[in-house]
């Protein structure tokens, strides 16, 4: 099973999730990473779910459309958006909610 | 006489019991994933779909609303089914009338309830019945677990197609993209709700029958749109499968 790290806050919370796990899918039914992974619309347009990968990028696959859409730039940084991710492999992941609000104008 | 089953039991009876009737086996939904519809068949499709889907947080919402105060969880998981389907986003329905105005339709004519064939109106009529007349665990069974959550697997199948054979856009198809995440989620809160509320062996058997019957419906929904709209132009025996 993927372990997933997850960096909020200052605080590193972690456990293992089934393979093909939906982060958003997850914290939508309360499970690990509620309740600290931030989301909202779940379908790509937000942008609040957006997290840094620190570890385990490699074996995401490419952005698709709708995360180079919202993302832009950001992606060159290793943002990528969880609701558009299924998990296969170990990974550690930031969230910055006030980074997130900033770089999608809702602050 | 039918014992308790334990979770992960009942979850297993569950998918079986959906997966029995699954909406992938219609005539419609094959042609679909083999490419053969064209965009006049998928105009039709969403001139029906609009009236199944549209009006889903209503339904989910008659059972929310008698659903019993204490199971707040439960509760709390309908309201965010029926506020991710509405305002959570996008409007879902206005990324289909999307979809059907690409197919060569227009918003309006998919909103005209006069354009919905009978068994679409049969289907519906029946998401309302059982949301208003059903013990609401047994609808949460029906209506999320039954019917939604069997979103995911016919979308992920179906929505390569519309970009590759079908030669939509990315925009266009948004509509399957955004449901196969959002059912996912609205369809495991339903599954949740049912696994910790359907607590006795009577209530596990009816919501594993209204799961089966939810199926049938979909299914025989799908098949229609075939008989309706597609079988005219594309015969059985041309579509490899006996039906």
């Amino acid at each position: 099973m993927p372990r997933v790290v997850f960096h909020k806050h200052d605080q590193v919370f972690g456990d293992d999730v089934a393979e093909n796990s939906n982060l958003v899918v997850r914290a939508g039914i309360r499970k690990f990473p509620f309740p600290h992974l931030t989301y909202g619309c779940g379908m790509g347009k937000c942008g609040k779910c957006a997290c840094q990968v620190l570890a385990g990028g490699d074996d995401l696959p490419a952005p698709n459309w709708k995360e180079t859409k919202r993302l832009g730039q950001r992606i060159d940084g290793g943002f990528r958006l969880m609701c558009q991710l299924w998990i296969t492999h170990d990974i550690e992941l930031s969230q910055d909610d006030a980074l997130n609000a900033a770089a999608t104008g809702q602050i | 006489m039918p014992e308790l089953m334990d979770p992960i039991t009942f979850r297993t009876a569950l998918e079986n019991a959906i997966k029995g009737k699954s909406a992938n086996k219609s005539p419609f939904s094959i042609a679909w994933a083999d490419g053969r519809l064209s965009r006049a068949h998928l105009a039709r499709w969403a001139e029906n779909h609009y009236h199944y889907v549209g009006p889903f947080a209503e339904y989910l919402a008659y059972v929310y609303a008698r659903l019993p105060a204490h199971m707040t969880e439960a509760k709390d998981f309908m309201l965010s089914n029926m506020y991710e389907e509405e305002i959570g986003g996008d409007r879902h329905t206005d990324l289909l009338i999307r979809f059907a105005e690409s197919c060569g339709t227009t918003g309006a004519r998919v909103k005209d309830p006069d354009n919905m064939s009978p068994t679409t109106r049969g289907l519906q009529s029946w998401c309302y019945a059982v949301a208003m007349r059903e013990d609401p665990i047994v609808a949460i069974a029906g209506l999320v677990v039954g019917l939604e959550s069997q979103v995911p697997s016919i979308y992920r199948r179906q929505t390569p197609t519309l970009r590759e054979k079908y030669k939509f856009t990315d925009e266009e198809v948004e509509f399957f993209d955004l449901h196969i995440v959002s059912d996912e989620i609205h369809g495991e809160r339903g599954y949740q709700i049912v696994l910790a509320h359907a607590d006795t062996p009577d209530l596990q058997q009816r919501c594993l029958k209204i799961c089966e019957v939810g199926a049938q419906m979909r299914l025989l929904y799908t098949t229609a749109l075939y008989h309706d709209y597609v079988e005219a132009d594309l015969p059985l025996r041309d579509l490899d499968i006996a039906a």
